[in-house]
């Protein structure tokens, strides 16, 4: 009999095999009460609210939006670098400075990281009540810890034989650093930092869904009164958005030759920095603090929570994880496999980018309307907003690559899905997979806003914690929450380093 | 009178488990120009590293103007430049940035900014680069766009404008035609500024494998599994020196 061979093709379809036991409790889940609403939800999406009064809203609804998405990317994006730059080899290579604090700087950046803004938004909402600037302030702590590490990735890339040549000329070591980062950075900005601002415009939309304000609110709002048409105006509008930002961001080239665009660059990288400590002074003296102390509330507060059940919660979110990557990793290839014509290449271009565009409350709770909230609920609404992420990257690799070998075995009379498989699939499989390994990451932090919805795992304990003040609870999901985003991270990355 | 101004005492150098330099004594007098020969992995460019402090010896001592290595501080050390083998330009970099470089010694932190952004003046880099017969359309081009040839001579410009009295260089006429090694090796040792006028004598050490380019040189020295096998005069050299270590 023959051995089962794996490779990066069939390990790229293995995991639809999640489908089996996801499918199973869904349909045991299923309640038929709900379908009408669904129904009416799915008819609104041809049918929006358009009248003058939601058209002021949205306008004002966008601008909020825009003002905490900009303003966070702005100073995440800045204050990024710069851990980047204290999180890189080059920067203790050249200080001299022991390796020591270079790990606890990576540690306590891998820290901030593995918790959501979601989560982040939600404590501070907790702590300081709804306020315009906790929006920013919550996606700029993990924010600025996600771009310190892609910045340090980059500087780690610079030649060790650069570093050496720059030294031996004994150049002042700030002059040194400056001239060796330079390029790193600004071309890390450059491939990186527009895609950064549409991540903080997303992130300001799920976090407006809980109360921080912009057009997120109103798409809570609207479907808490299951006013579908107005949720779709919301939505088309908040694509439109995405979609114009998307050309945009296409036509902007920097060009750092041009000496007033590069010094209108550094009077904004100087500005934004003196902004955010005036800010960040001006929120520490203006807030009544009084009111919080977590060491007293800490000790004060007491944790019912159980070591079994602790511990299943954990597993919960552990299996959710799983199971959502597992979907965000298969379905792509499989449905555009399957469905390997033109006409269905638009379908589901359209389909992926409504899973990217609606954000993942708003999935789940129009789930929820024909199915018990379950785990696999959960799952598959994390699974298929990133599965409409993983889609587009697919489909933008797929298009760039040499079609050489698909013409060929098409003209040998193999079918169009084998050669589509075997000749083009195949030579993507492994940068997907390894795109994958990154993008489960993200679906491990991820896990937090369906728990929070959808009664799964440490998001929803989480909420609970935190809406009774038990400030031990909460202390002890952040750190579980953390742990398992940190094993996670390691994980994928050795995944990643052998796929690369 | 002693002018030795690089000296290399008991100087051994491993990496892993093998031993690149053996034991090397040398001392390099002020305005001695002197070829280093021997075949590639001898360890000519580890003892160049070693010369100019980028690579610290596993035993032994470095010592420039007579003080240790280690205790000089910034300015004393930069009295030293170095034409890589490999170059070790920056790619992002434009030639005329690059060669700029070699004037970050001698300026602040904020002359090093404007070079990045293209606002610092780029007079002494041109003259030097000029000096080099590198054409004026390649100054702002970025080094990933040189033929190796041109590389050649940014890294070289950019050695140049250091001003050092001390120079190392690792076969430093790779890439070039047999009209452009005559006007480099003349820069390189007879030491011109940027104005073509020739200043106080250069000490330099230039790692050769072409035996043809020796007669500029006062020493030879031949180096054999990181071990000095002679250190004479040219005009002594023999085939039988040459023979030890080829």
């Amino acid at each position: 009999m023959n051995k089962l061979k794996l490779n990066y093709t069939s390990l790229s379809f293995l995991p639809i095999l999640v489908c089996i036991p996801l499918g199973y409790q869904l349909i045991n889940n299923i309640h038929f009460g709900g379908f009408k609403l669904f129904q009416e939800f799915l008819i609104s999406a041809f049918n929006p609210k358009i009248d003058n009064e939601i058209i002021i809203t949205i306008i004002k609804r966008l601008n909020e939006t825009i003002f905490i998405g900009f303003f966070s990317w702005l100073v995440s994006i800045i204050f990024g670098a710069i851990f980047g730059i204290i999180s890189s080899n080059i920067f203790y290579k050249i200080f001299n400075i022991p390796k020591f604090f270079y790990r606890i700087i990576r540690f306590f950046l891998t820290i901030i990281r593995s918790i959501h803004e979601v989560v982040w938004g939600i404590i501070l909402m907790q702590i300081y009540g709804i306020n315009f600037s906790i929006g920013i302030i919550a996606i700029c702590i993990p924010y600025i810890a996600v771009n310190s590490k892609v910045f340090a990735e980059q500087l780690e890339t610079i030649d060790y034989k650069s570093f050496e040549s720059i030294n031996q000329i004994n150049a002042p070591k700030f002059s040194s650093l400056l001239t060796l980062i330079w390029n790193p950075i600004i071309n890390t900005f450059k491939n990186f930092g527009l895609y950064r601002l549409e991540c903080s415009i997303r992130s300001t939309v799920i976090l407006g869904l809980f109360g921080i304000g912009g057009i997120g609110t109103s798409i809570f709002l609207s479907f808490q009164t299951l006013n579908f048409r107005e949720l779709w105006t919301y939505l088309w509008s908040l694509a439109i958005l995405i979609i114009l930002s998307g050309l945009i961001f296409k036509k902007i080239k920097f060009n750092t030759t041009n000496k007033i665009l590069s010094i209108f660059f550094i009077t904004v990288f100087f500005v934004t920095i003196l902004f955010s400590f005036s800010y960040f002074l001006y929120f520490i003296f203006n807030n009544n603090f009084e009111n919080f102390n977590f060491v007293n509330s800490f000790f004060k507060s007491s944790s019912d929570l159980g070591l079994f059940v602790f511990l299943k919660l954990i597993l919960e979110t552990i299996i959710l994880s799983l199971l959502s990557t597992g979907i965000a990793i298969s379905l792509p290839p499989l449905v555009i496999g399957i469905f390997n014509n033109n006409s269905s290449k638009i379908f589901i271009k359209i389909f992926a980018f409504l899973l990217r565009l609606i954000p993942t409350p708003v999935i789940l709770l129009t789930l929820l309307t024909f199915n018990n909230p379950s785990l696999s609920l959960a799952a598959l609404t994390l699974g298929l907003h990133n599965a409409g992420i993983t889609c587009k990257l697919l489909f933008t690799n797929l298009d760039s690559q040499d079609k050489r070998n698909y013409i060929a075995m098409n003209s040998l009379g193999i079918s169009k899905k084998t050669s589509w498989l075997l000749g083009l699939f195949s030579q993507q499989a492994k940068s997907y997979l390894a795109y994958c390994a990154y993008r489960s990451d993200i679906i491990i932090r991820e896990t937090a806003i369906v728990g929070v919805i959808g009664s799964v795992g440490l998001g929803w304990q989480l909420k609970e914690s935190l809406s009774s003040f038990a400030w031990q609870e909460v202390t002890i999901v952040l750190i579980a929450y953390s742990s398992i985003a940190i094993v996670g991270e390691l994980i994928n990355g050795k995944i990643k380093n052998s796929l690369t | 009178m002693n002018n030795t101004v690089l000296e290399l005492e008991n100087i051994s150098y491993k990496y892993k488990n093998d031993l690149i330099l053996n034991k090397i004594n040398l001392k390099i007098n002020s305005g001695e120009k002197i070829a280093l020969l021997g075949k590639s992995g001898s360890g000519k460019t580890t003892l160049i590293s070693v010369l100019n402090g980028t690579i610290k010896p596993t035993q032994g001592e470095v010592k420039l103007f007579n003080e240790s290595f280690e205790e000089l501080d910034r300015k004393q050390k930069s009295k030293i430049t170095t034409i890589w083998q490999d170059l070790r330009l920056i790619e992002d970099l434009s030639a005329e940035q690059n060669v700029n470089c070699g004037l970050l010694a001698e300026n602040n932190f904020y002359f090093a900014f404007k070079n990045l952004l293209n606002i610092s003046s780029f007079k002494k880099a041109h003259k030097y680069m000029k000096l080099c017969r590198l054409h004026n359309s390649i100054y702002d081009k970025k080094i990933r766009k040189l033929s190796g040839g041109q590389k050649q001579r940014v890294a070289i410009a950019r050695s140049l404008i250091q001003e050092s009295n001390i120079l190392l260089a690792d076969e430093p006429f790779n890439n070039l035609d047999p009209k452009l090694i005559t006007t480099i090796k003349n820069l390189l040792l007879e030491n011109v500024d940027k104005n073509n006028t020739k200043k106080s004598p250069k000490t330099a050490l230039v790692a050769l494998h072409r035996l043809d380019l020796l007669n500029d040189f006062d020493k030879v020295i031949g180096i054999r599994d990181g071990k000095i096998f002679f250190n004479i005069k040219r005009n002594n050299l023999k085939k039988i020196h040459l023979e030890k270590i080829y």
